[in-house]
């Protein structure tokens, strides 16, 4: 033992210097994937790399449709990276660091809020690829609302296959409209219906009841109801072409007529008297204990709150009937319905789908897996459960409603067929930005008087021309 | 030992290259980037001091900083003055297991992270579900829209700011009044000084280095908040909540102007230093030291 003692006692410095910096080696090496970022989906070999918005857990989801791509193409190797964040704003936000990192993925799953974002400087066209699969595709857009394939395009190029999507349709609690004596609305309701219709539920229901719960986003949020008054807070002008698409897919459609490139939205209309009339009567919601102030964000907890009855309306697309489901909610205990009607009956949407990035290494592998993606197998596989709306119309059915409800679930497709008109989110290149103006002038429009909401719509006038780049 | 003059070098080699990656090299790219036109996909433009020109004259960018200037002044002078108070009490009055308890205890909220405290405070002032106006309502107070109107986010957002930082004052005051000889306190309470007094002309002009030290990392920090405004009501309503570091944010991250973010970064920095050199300047006249 003591000489073993003394071989202790005789390490040196040097000896001990040798073996830390060995040991400061051997751990760079075995950190050097990580350090070199070679661990990245995708980075170091030929394997198509996919960047989605979600969580570790939503990426592993992907590996059935991935194994099954692999069924049909053993040769294209594919990885699934997931991009945590709180919403499509922030998901950009992390996907453009990667790419000014030069860790750009070659697929992009890119809901309506970025499409024009990444048609404008990161996406590839699929124009040529679908008019070579013009034969294949035919059986998709058959099944797929021209109005989803539309916003899908910008400046006359298809960028993206919508897969997904949601329209703002109005959810009920049925127990809160049970208690006030009312059924479910007509569908030809107005926003008059629709405010004396809280002010009963309001009358029946407890002091701790909210009649109507939005949320202060782009979506759900205020421009519905600028949409059903005919207007939106930016102007909206359809790009010229496409007539390739139409006339190639649609042209037994009896809207494609009407179609276009795409939708374009250049300039602020923020001092349109339909506009601050829009505000005007959301203030009068908030004003009269109607509605609530809405707070930024996504309402996190609006489905707890829903489910516990607290909340008796909130707009919401087909996405929330498995979110009810699983807080409790039985089929019965709530209803859908399509937004009232102001001066029109126009819906907002968003669809999603995959942007095949210009950097991409091999474009037509990706674009096999955007095609195979957008068959209806694949897209059986992806959207099993009611998490979100199919893009195909026979995917919409009974069975996928089943024991879930809610009752009128026809109501998600219907909103598309009954108003062709109903259009995306108000999303061009600038959406951050024009997001942020949106939202920080909203809180201020409906919580004030008058002279409050006058100056709200001349400041979301000026932030919107910053946002928009017109300064 | 001519031999091992490279051997302190071996040793600072992992610190200056990593104070070298992480924070000269950033900075440097910082100051470079603030007279270039970037949008992070492009490649960048030489632009002069255009990018200094554009923020300097944007409304949200003034607003953001007179924000930010009456965020600091009302968030320090709670962190400071309730960090001394406790610090006194705790040192006065309470035995040294209680004092190492509250010691922990209000030093724990620095330690959380500052984005996760902000999103429960969200759910905790909610105007209509959260659980302070529910007390409120139990004593027949009407409901506060804490996030939704100017008045009430800015309290909620320097509360919840105060209530996380003050434990680091908190300690540093209680280090100052460790070293505060007992001899002086003995010496003034045999000539009658009250409990008053001796806190106003012992107590605080000897602690006055240790609140020169905790004054200036305050104010530092405050200068600084992004997390609490961003993630309790995202700079609302309007621009009532935005501060100078969320405005760098939204113009780099949104708006894709990564010089005009650099600039402002750069002008930020420049009135953190002014504002510090001014304390250390104003220090002379008083501070005081044993």
């Amino acid at each position: 033992m003591a000489s073993k003692v003394g071989a202790v006692g005789e390490i040196t410095r040097r000896a001990a210097l040798g073996a830390l910096g060995v040991g400061v080696v051997g751990v760079t090496a075995a950190s050097w994937p990580r350090l070199t970022a070679a661990d990245i989906p995708g980075r170091g070999d030929n394997s198509l790399s996919i960047v989605i918005q979600g969580t570790k857990a939503d990426a592993a989801a992907r590996e059935k449709l991935v194994a099954d791509f692999n069924k049909v193409h053993p040769d294209i190797k594919v990885k699934v990276q997931a991009i945590q964040s709180v919403d499509w704003k922030d998901f950009f936000v992390k996907l453009l660091t990667m790419v000014a990192a030069g860790q750009s993925p070659d697929l992009v799953y890119v809901a309506t809020e970025g499409t024009q974002l990444f048609a404008e400087r990161l996406a590839e066209p699929l124009d040529r690829f679908v008019q070579r699969d013009a034969a294949v595709l035919q059986e998709y857009f058959d099944d797929v609302h021209p109005s989803l394939v539309e916003a899908m395009m910008y400046k006359g190029s298809l960028y993206q296959l919508p897969l997904d999507w949601n329209a703002a349709n109005m959810y009920f609690n049925t127990s809160a409209l049970n208690k006030a004596g009312l059924e479910l609305p007509p569908e030809d309701w107005n926003h008059l219906d629709f405010r004396n219709l809280l002010s009963s539920m309001k009358q029946a229901n407890g002091s701790d009841f909210t009649p109507y719960y939005w949320t202060n986003r782009l979506f759900g949020g205020v421009v519905p109801w600028l949409y059903i008054n005919d207007t939106s807070f930016l102007k909206e002008t359809k790009a010229t072409g496409g007539r390739w698409l139409w006339d190639g897919f649609y042209k037994k459609d009896p809207s494609s007529k009407m179609r276009a490139g795409g939708s374009l939205w250049e300039s602020p209309n923020a001092l349109d008297p339909r506009v601050e009339e829009s505000f005007d009567f959301l203030r009068g919601l908030v004003k009269d204990g109607l509605g609530v102030r809405p707070e930024e964000g996504g309402g996190n907890s609006l489905v707890g709150l829903f489910a516990s009855g607290r909340i008796g309306s909130t707009p919401a697309g087909g996405y929330w009937v498995e979110g009810l489901h699983e807080a409790g909610m039985k089929e019965d205990q709530f209803d859908v319905s399509f937004f009232p009607q102001w001066r029109t009956q126009r819906h907002q949407f968003g669809t999603a789908g995959y942007a095949i990035m210009k950097t991409a290494k091999d474009k037509d592998a990706a674009w096999e897996f955007v095609k195979w993606a957008a068959s209806k197998p694949a897209m059986e596989v992806a959207f099993a459960l009611p998490t979100t709306t199919p893009t195909r119309r026979s995917m919409v059915n009974e069975a996928l409603y089943s024991g879930k409800g809610p009752k009128h679930w026809k109501v998600f497709y219907d909103t598309l067929d009954k108003f062709p008109s109903t259009g995306p989110i108000p999303a061009p290149p600038q959406q951050a930005a024009v997001e942020t103006a949106l939202i920080k002038n909203v809180s201020l429009a409906v919580s004030g008087d008058q002279a409050q909401l006058k100056n709200a719509m001349k400041s979301l006038e000026r932030d919107l021309d910053l946002a928009l780049g017109r300064n | 030992m001519k031999q091992q003059r490279w051997l302190p070098w071996v040793f600072l080699a992992p610190t200056i290259a990593g104070m070298g990656i992480f924070t000269l090299i950033p900075i440097v790219a910082s100051i470079v980037l603030a007279f270039f036109h970037w949008d992070i996909i492009s490649a960048p433009q030489f632009v002069g001091f255009a990018n200094f020109a554009e923020v300097a004259q944007s409304p949200t960018v003034q607003v953001s900083f007179v924000n930010t200037i009456v965020f600091v002044i009302v968030a320090v002078a709670l962190q400071l003055g309730i960090a001394l108070g406790l610090a006194v009490l705790v040192t006065e009055k309470l035995p040294n297991w209680l004092r190492s308890f509250f010691r922990s205890a209000l030093f724990f909220p620095l330690v959380l992270s500052a984005a996760s405290v902000s999103i429960f405070m969200k759910y905790l002032f909610n105007e209509k579900f959260g659980v302070v106006n529910w007390i409120l309502s139990l004593l027949n107070i009407p409901s506060v829209p804490w996030l939704t109107s100017p008045t009430g986010s800015a309290a909620v957002i320097i509360l919840v700011y105060v209530w996380q930082n003050f434990g680091f004052s908190f300690l540093l005051f209680l280090g100052g009044l460790a070293s505060i000889p007992t001899e002086t306190y003995e010496a003034a309470s045999l000539d009658g000084a009250t409990g008053w007094r001796k806190l106003v002309q012992i107590t605080l002009p000897l602690l006055s280095p240790t609140t020169l030290v905790a004054s200036v990392m305050a104010i530092i920090s405050a200068l600084q908040v992004f997390d609490q405004p961003y993630v309790l009501t995202g700079g609302g309503p309007g621009d009532s909540t935005r501060t100078a570091v969320m405005v760098i944010f939204e113009t780099a991250f949104q708006r894709l102007e990564f010089g005009q973010a650099s600039a402002l970064g750069v002008i930020l920095t420049i009135f953190i230093m002014l504002i510090t050199a001014a304390q250390f300047r104003l220090s002379k006249r008083f501070v005081f030291y044993q």
